[in-house]
């Protein structure tokens, strides 16, 4: 690791003004991902900002909508009684990811910034096209057990590792960034990209840009909520499938819905098919069922990781099952 | 550091240093001007090194030197090119991918891995081959008797029997990945004196290896090694990384530390090797065996060969007039494996018995039945008795406690919701070991006992079992005895390994018990004091403040007229997921018979850890190459999955508990191997049972049960 | 909330030194070989006293005044400044477990932690936690139900277990694995660990 430049700052202003003072420059908060990468060799910044004394670690509701501030620990988001309450399933998602050691510092920002696990991109002796435009992808025709079967392209079929933000895809989350001079808000499902031609890009926030809250309507999801992850071990592993599924039924008829998948594409993946699908429906199995290989539609695998294309529409099914279960 | 009182007799006799954060591994011994090591690897896998451009990091912030094949100081075992060993920096050949070609030395280890960072090697490469299976296959790829063949009786016996299963099993790497990251410190010394802080599981191996490769006397070498961080084989070598720091100190005239990376774990101290097995069985309608064929082949590498005991077990295990065996080892272009906890055996064990249960399966009849049908009264291989067996009470003991009669013969019976149970056993053996070590005992008039020995403890407790054994024989108090070893300078023992520890040493203590009782007694006898006398008094009496004496222990002709095994049976209960294919190991019982148990907390504990492996190479790990480029791909801790807390269930632990009484005076066998024999074949058993769903290739992962029929 | 920009001005104070130090260079006579060398390290020597920026924090009750590069992790900061070598380096990618310690109370991988993000904290380590000859009840119910072998990532359990305890992630041996899940133990003494955890979180000890 080259002897970077360390900044401390306390407010985003400033956070912002050093950012675009410097091209090669990042900022660190909980650093549980961008030290990671720093001692792999992925990225090499010259200047780190560390932004962990801005305050943005809100956690409140304001009308009808759940603020989150972009430095909000995962832990404090999952053991906040505002969150446990009106948004089980991201408690249940923020739960399922990592240790309780690296939650207690990954940030909400940070989450959503996370760079994929493909082994591809962590070894820079590989080809990758999403560290190393035009080197090639290395997953496809190799090792692609983990990756994607949705949105892929010919350069990148590597997936987003975030348990988090599949519960925010399903909930219609905004995002608000800035830069120094302005603040913008954005759906949270147009916040990552797919890969296309441009896998170096996870997501569309400018270089002058910080994230700074979530904005999330509140719902009456969360009783009938589950979010199943399926991975090689019981906890502490990524996702081979994960589902975050939300219901919300009236006399056995599903009057709101919510599915989004993890484990399978470059960002949060939406089923907006099936819940479509899904909205005025009996809450049957044989109708879960229906959904699910409706989700299935645009599904492609790449060999090692065909078994997804079983494993997804079985674990929709049984996320749904279970989220229907819930007394 | 002043010995900590033992809370209790039982507990482990380092059991305060470890909680507490005192407990000294290698990495943590502070030298006066300490300088830091890191490797540079080779990004290719076969090859040659067309040159090493050094200057950018020789010139980087704090750099002393960089140690390469260019400039390595003199070793002179290693100026012969070529040969076994692998002789690091005097040679350009790459033979692997991460083979270490330059160790860069700085003054703190931030600076020593950027510069590390800063070597360029241009490389020729040549066409190489690291898929082990790819080879097997391959008519035209070297292969190489790993052991000699064996048979008994008719060869091939099973293909005319009533009933014949005859199925393929394979195993992907596993790498050992002990949570201390290997490494050494090493001090060369003016006059050639060299004092090296290790990770090993055996000083004197140690000392003897840098010895005979710098050609120095042996006494110049002081090894240290007296915490490990976890071994499990792979620090039963001295390796090329430690042999470069032990140069790099030589060259730069400075104490040199060097701890790799959990990436480099994978590529350079050695793994599992993979393994594909053929086993044939025949038996007749009544269910007795009546022919078993064991062949297998295992991985080596290019540079080195490696042989391991993978289909002894077929020969013993099985009352079986008609045996044979085959074992051959495949060349590829990957590090040269070494003996992973359980080693060969449990690579064997997983192919036979799994090919057992679904010999059981096939007659219809109960695998455990099926076992103890089959159960041999003496050993057919050696034509000789077992000194100790008692795998019938064994089956019973550990078929009670998982509640066995739950069990369905037919796979598929036991449904709860989306999840499926079943039930699975499978039986490990080891060699019972015993080898010859020396253990000084110095008793003081202080009523202390000091016992010593160039013995290892990588974990199992070796000094809490040494201090028991001591206790029981003088009466005294285990606060007041220290068991002292990883010090290269006491009496020698050999390395930890193959489950010998404590018969070996453990008889070295007792033969020093037993002559320093003697010499108590005679001292109380010279000086007409009570033959019953406490030995302070006797002490005390004739002057004297402390009495010593050196014992070299070994075992005996009994050999000769005995085969010696440790036995073990694990009954497994899974539940598997039918949507998702997730397995969840729900109960495990596993029953030793390993003679008596001398320790009873940590052997329970050396059971619990074995059966927790035996859950990762079942079910989780999976060391994955892409042949493409023969670089590992998942490397590191969060894509090799070591069993976390939340995949180990309650595990119950019985032991038989019974002396052999002829393996050694305290009539205890070795447990760290069997503890894991047999256990993944108990996992797929299970799996079958719960899910008619035969998987042979490990680990058995979700999309293995989603993809099987 | 608005509060006033306190930056750390290490920034660019290297680049200064480094215009400086060319300066040095265009003075200097003859750049002769052996010049260039002994320039570079001169140069190395100033570097260092650039590079490095303060830290101050408490370590087990104790204040450091000290500094360091800012790529320095808090474990390598622990293990090789302070030679507090109780907090163990398992992976240094934060997926072991092995270096966890307590920073403010919590319980963070101090592998993936950069000592100088750390700045004004209270970091508690292994060796902080028994008070005096005491072992704190984690440790010794980790002697009692032997919930280690080799020892090696047995501090950062601790460290973990004590944490877990003190969030209440202790209502059912489940919960509790869960909960331990980002401690990896080679060794396989999880269901000792989980015991261990169970009676001190039985005692009520406030661990």
């Amino acid at each position: 690791m080259i002897n970077f430049q360390y900044l401390r700052t306390t407010s985003a202003k400033s956070a912002l003004a050093l950012l675009v003072k410097d091209k090669n420059s990042k900022f660190i908060a909980g650093g549980t991902n961008l030290i990671d990468l720093m001692k792999r060799g992925v990225t090499a910044p010259e200047k780190l900002i560390d932004i962990n004394h801005v305050p943005l670690k809100q956690i409140e509701l304001v009308g009808d909508k759940i603020i989150i501030g972009a430095l909000a620990s995962n832990t404090a988001v999952a053991e906040s009684s505002l969150i446990k309450e009106k948004l089980p399933l991201l408690a249940m998602a923020l739960n399922a990811g990592a240790s309780a050691q690296l939650r207690n510092v990954a940030t909400v920002g940070g989450n959503m910034m996370q760079r994929t696990r493909c082994g591809y991109f962590y070894d820079t002796e590989m080809p990758c096209n999403k560290r190393q435009p035009g080197s090639g992808c290395g997953a496809i025709g190799g090792f692609n057990r983990m990756h994607a079967i949705f949105g892929t392209s010919d350069k990148c079929i590597a997936v987003h590792p975030s348990d988090m933000c599949i519960a925010l895809t399903a909930f219609d989350a905004s995002v608000v960034l800035a830069n120094n001079k302005t603040e913008r808000k954005i759906l949270f499902k147009d916040f990552h990209r797919l890969a296309g031609d441009t896998p170096q890009l996870d997501n569309n926030l400018k270089t002058d840009e910080m994230i700074i809250r979530l904005e999330i309507p509140t719902n009456n999801l969360g009783k009938n909520s589950h979010y199943l992850k399926v991975r090689d071990r019981a906890s502490y592993a990524f996702a081979l499938i994960s589902v975050g599924a939300a219901l919300e039924i009236s006399n056995n008829r599903i009057t709101d819905v919510r599915l989004a998948m993890g484990g399978v594409a470059h960002k949060p993946w939406r089923l907006t098919a099936s819940e479509n699908f899904l909205k005025g429906k009996e809450a049957t199995v044989e109708n879960f069922e229906k959904a699910a290989k409706l989700a299935m539609v645009d599904a492609k695998g790449f060999g090692e990781n065909d078994f997804k294309l079983q494993m997804a529409p079985n674990s929709i099914i049984e996320a749904l099952t279970v989220a229907k279960s819930k007394a | 550091m002043e010995k900590q009182l033992l809370r209790d007799e039982n507990d482990r006799v380092d059991g305060v240093y470890k909680v507490t954060g005192k407990a000294k591994y290698f990495a943590e011994y502070e030298l006066p001007g300490l300088t830091y090591g890191v490797l540079v690897t080779s990004t290719i896998t076969k090859g040659k090194i067309t040159s090493l451009d050094t200057k950018a990091a020789e010139k980087a912030p704090g750099v002393i030197s960089v140690v390469s094949h260019l400039n390595k100081p003199s070793a002179p075992a290693y100026e012969q090119e070529g040969g076994s060993p692998f002789k690091i920096f005097y040679t350009d050949k790459i033979f692997f991918n991460g083979q270490p070609i330059a160790i860069v030395v700085a003054n703190t280890f931030e600076r020593a891995t950027y510069a590390a960072s800063l070597i360029k090697a241009t490389y020729a490469k040549e066409d190489f081959n690291t898929d082990f299976e790819k080879a097997v296959g391959d008519t035209k790829a070297k292969k190489l008797q790993g052991q000699p063949d064996y048979k008994r009786g008719i060869e091939n016996a099973y293909k005319t029997a009533e009933v014949i299963v005859e199925q393929k099993y394979h195993l992907p790497i596993e790498t050992h990945n002990p949570m201390e990251l290997h490494g050494i410190i090493a001090d060369w010394r003016p006059n050639n004196q060299v004092t090296v802080y290790a990770k090993t599981q055996g000083v004197k191996a140690t000392q003897g290896t840098i010895a005979n490769v710098f050609k120095i006397p042996i006494e110049n070498i002081q090894v240290n090694s007296e915490f490990v961080g976890g071994g499990f084989g792979m620090a039963l070598r001295t390796w090329p990384l430690e042999i470069a720091t032990v140069m790099a100190s030589k060259h730069i005239g400075k104490p040199v530390k060097l701890v790799i990376t959990r990436m480099q774990m994978f590529t350079m101290v050695g793994n599992r090797p993979a393994a594909v097995q053929t086993i044939g069985l025949g038996a007749n309608r009544d269910g007795k065996l009546t022919g078993i064929t064991h062949r297998a082949f295992g991985e080596t590498s290019v540079y080195e060969n490696f042989t391991e005991g993978v289909v002894n077990m077929a020969k013993f295990m099985y009352q079986c007039d008609n045996v044979n065996t085959q074992y051959t080892v495949v060349p590829v272009d990957l590090g040269v494996p070494i003996w992973m906890r359980g080693p060969g055996e449990a690579t064997g064990a997983f192919a036979l018995e799994s090919a057992i249960d679904e010999m059981a399966h096939a007659l219809n009849m109960d695998p455990l039945e099926f076992r103890i049908k089959n159960d041999p009264e003496k050993d057919q291989q050696r034509n000789k008795p077992f000194s100790d067996k008692n795998i019938k009470e064994a089956y019973r003991i550990g078929s009670q406690k998982i509640g066995w009669k739950e069990r369905k013969n037919k796979p598929g019976s036991l449904v709860d919701g989306q999840w499926k149970m079943g039930y699975g056993v499978s039986i490990g053996v080891f060699n019972a070991n015993r080898g010859r070590a020396s253990v000084k005992g110095i008793l003081k008039a202080d009523g202390t006992l000091v016992l010593q020995s160039a013995t290892s403890d990588i974990g199992p407790g070796t000094g809490t079992g040494m201090t028991l054994i001591a206790s029981k024989l003088l009466k005294i108090p285990g606060d007041k005895i220290k068991f002292e070893l990883g010090d290269s300078s006491l009496p020698p023992a050999p390395s930890q390994g193959g489950s010998a520890t404590l018969s070996t040493v453990g008889s070295a203590v007792n033969d020093v018990c037993v002559s320093l009782k003697s010499t108590i007694a005679e001292l109380a006898a010279n000086s007409n004091m009570d033959a019953t006398s406490n030995f302070i008094d006797v002490l005390k009496k004739n002057n004297l403040p402390s009495i010593e004496v050196t014992k070299q222990s070994q075992a005996g002709k009994e050999r000769d007229d005995y085969s010696m095994y440790s036995f073990s049976i694990h009954f497994v209960k899974v539940k598997v997921h039918s949507l998702t294919g997730v397995v969840k190991v729900d109960k495990i019982v596993s029953v030793g018979d390993s003679g008596t148990i001398v320790s009873p907390k940590t052997a329970r504990s050396q059971m619990v850890g074995g059966a927790v492996g035996g859950v990762g190479m079942a079910l989780t790990e999976e060391s994955i190459i892409d042949h493409r480029y023969g670089r590992y791909i998942n490397n590191n801790f969060a894509d090799y999955h070591v069993p976390v807390n939340a995949d180990i269930p309650e595990i119950e632990v019985h032991f038989i508990n019974k002396p052999d009484p002829y393996i050694n005076p305290m009539g205890a066998k070795g447990m760290g191997e069997i503890a894991l024999i047999g256990f993944s074949a108990a996992v797929a058993n299970a799996v079958f049972n719960a899910t008619g769903k035969r998987i042979r290739t490990l680990p058995i992962t979700p999309d293995k049960i989603l993809a099987t029929a | 909330m608005q509060s006033s920009d306190k930056e750390s001005n290490q920034g660019d104070s290297r680049r200064d030194f480094l215009k400086k130090s060319s300066l040095i260079t265009a003075i200097a006579l003859t750049p002769s070989v052996a010049v260039k060398a002994a320039e570079n390290q001169a140069d190395e020597r100033f570097a260092e006293l650039f590079e490095k920026i303060p830290l101050n924090l408490t370590v087990n009750n104790k204040a450091y005044k000290t500094s360091v590069e800012p790529r320095v992790t808090l474990l390598d900061y622990l293990r090789e400044e302070l030679h507090l070598t109780g907090t163990k380096k398992g992976c240094d990618h934060g997926q072991c477990g092995a270096c966890t310690v307590h920073v403010d109370g919590e319980r963070v991988n101090s592998c993936l932690s950069l000592a100088v993000m750390n700045e004004g904290k209270k970091i508690t380590t292994i060796e902080g936690l028994a008070n005096g000859e005491e072992l704190h009840p984690m440790q010794a119910a980790f002697i009692k139900h032997d919930g280690f072998q080799c020892g090696y990532c047995t501090p950062g359990q601790i460290m973990s277990a004590v944490a877990c305890v003190n969030e209440g992630h202790t209502n059912s041996r489940a919960e509790i694995s869960e909960y331990m899940s980002g401690n990896i133990c080679r060794c396989g003494a999880y269901p000792n660990i989980v015991d261990a955890i169970v009676e001190v979180s039985k005692g009520g000890t406030k661990a």
